[in-house]
């Protein structure tokens, strides 16, 4: 939400500091997931460059992103905000580190099964089906449907694309698309706060259950269970309301 | 409760206003000889503010009012502190127990402003903090940081585009559409 009148008053720096005494000394424990969110940026540049500077040997870009921002959760939880050295520099270094420390762990099964993969077996163990439901075809149904949910989230790019490019197919598609994606936006909106967090940090920037789960401080069966639940309410809500 | 004494703090303030490289440690000297004075730590905050230790700033800005919680001045410079950070909310609580300045003292003016402005309600922000300014000769420096929010909200009020809505509606995209002269 645009806020012109408090813009004007802010100080990055002191936006920044803020952030950090609140996660640190007042426990605020959000305020780790909004550091997080002001660094990915940077965690994925790095990521970017270090893939294109390394031999290809079945590393996808995905995978150096989740090396990346495991090293930025490190060096969030490491950094002392009192030193006066700016998080940037701090984090780079450490980023760049963790990338070498996981691409050399990978071994080519690990690449062949690549992030790809990996993200959507999560997620379908994540909405999986209940083998003794009741009404098996309508249970599949539900899996089907929490599934595409996921899959349009995805490519909805509810975060606009970098480029901004426009990727509507015509007219009436796209009206029709910007209706459902503009529906969605809305119900994430109205998702209870960690579940919203979830849906945002997978499906727009991208991120594992598995750092989701150390974002949060939860377990990663816990934040598997909350995107369950998160995509069953928006399945709920949108086909209520079409 | 021990106090530091009127010299102290004649000296302190001189070597912040001569910006002197030693005013940082003259002022932790004297908090530690004097830990409950609120000024002490009130002006401790403002140059850890000005020396890019904004964490620091803080906690000092808030010993200061917890010391003396009728401070006005150390409660306004907080709640700005806060705002600066975007802690909006939380600069709004800070500043509540200011409701019980005289409604003409400056800092009822500014803080009146203030809220104003993080609710986008330019004009009235402008001239609130006018009206601070007005009555406001005992702190010039805290006048000169209102000017220069008036200036940047005149800016905004001269210039400010219609808000862009937020997601088209079909009909307003359809019509988008037809504006642009296109034959589909």
């Amino acid at each position: 939400m645009k806020r012109p009148g408090l813009d004007l008053l802010l100080i990055p720096p002191r936006v920044e500091a803020s952030l950090w005494r609140r996660f640190r000394f007042e426990r605020e424990t959000r305020c780790r997931e909004q550091i997080f969110t002001r660094y990915r940026g940077l965690a994925r540049s790095i990521a970017v460059r270090q893939l294109n500077g390394r031999p290809r040997n079945g590393i996808e870009q995905g995978d150096m992103e989740q090396f990346a921002y495991e090293g930025l959760l490190h060096a969030i939880d490491r950094f002392d905000p009192l030193k006066g050295v700016p998080f940037g520099a701090f984090a780079r270094r450490r980023i760049i580190g963790s990338i070498a420390d996981g691409a050399a762990r990978m071994t080519e099964i690990d690449a062949q099964y690549g992030y790809r993969r990996r993200v959507e077996n999560e997620r379908a163990r994540s909405i999986g089906i209940d083998a003794a439901a009741a009404d098996p075809l309508r249970a599949l149904a539900e899996l089907a449907t929490s599934l595409a949910i996921g899959l349009m989230l995805e490519g909805t790019n509810l975060v606009e694309p970098a480029n901004g490019a426009d990727h509507r197919p015509n007219a009436y598609e796209s009206l029709a698309w910007r209706e459902l994606q503009a529906l969605i936006a809305r119900e994430i909106g109205r998702l209870p706060d960690r579940e919203a967090v979830i849906v945002r940090q997978h499906y727009e920037n991208g991120i594992g259950f598995t750092h989701i789960a150390q974002l949060l401080g939860l377990s990663k069966g816990r934040v598997s269970q909350l995107h369950a639940s998160a995509l069953a309410k928006l399945r709920a809500r949108v086909g209520n309301k079409r | 409760m021990t106090l530091c004494s009127d010299e102290e703090m004649t000296e302190l303030l001189a070597a912040m206003q001569s910006d002197a490289p030693d005013e940082l440690a003259l002022a932790e000297r004297l908090i530690d000889a004097y830990p409950e004075d609120a000024r002490l730590h009130f002006l401790r905050g403002s140059l850890l503010a000005g020396n890019g230790r904004p964490i620091e700033a803080h906690a000092a800005l808030s010993r200061a009012v917890a010391l003396a919680p009728e401070f006005a001045l150390a409660r306004f410079q907080l709640g700005f502190f806060e705002l600066t950070s975007g802690e909006a909310a939380r600069a709004l609580a800070t500043w509540e127990p200011l409701d019980s300045l005289a409604g003409d003292h400056y800092l009822a003016h500014f803080v009146t402003g203030l809220r104003h402005l993080i609710a986008d309600r330019f004009v009235e922000a402008i001239a609130a903090l006018q009206a601070g300014i007005a009555v406001n000769d005992e702190n010039p420096p805290l006048n000169r940081d209102m000017q220069l929010i008036i200036d940047e909200c005149a800016g905004l009020t001269s210039a400010a585009p219609a808000a862009p809505a937020d997601e088209a509606s079909a009909t307003s995209f359809l019509l988008e559409q037809f504006g642009k002269g296109t034959t589909h």
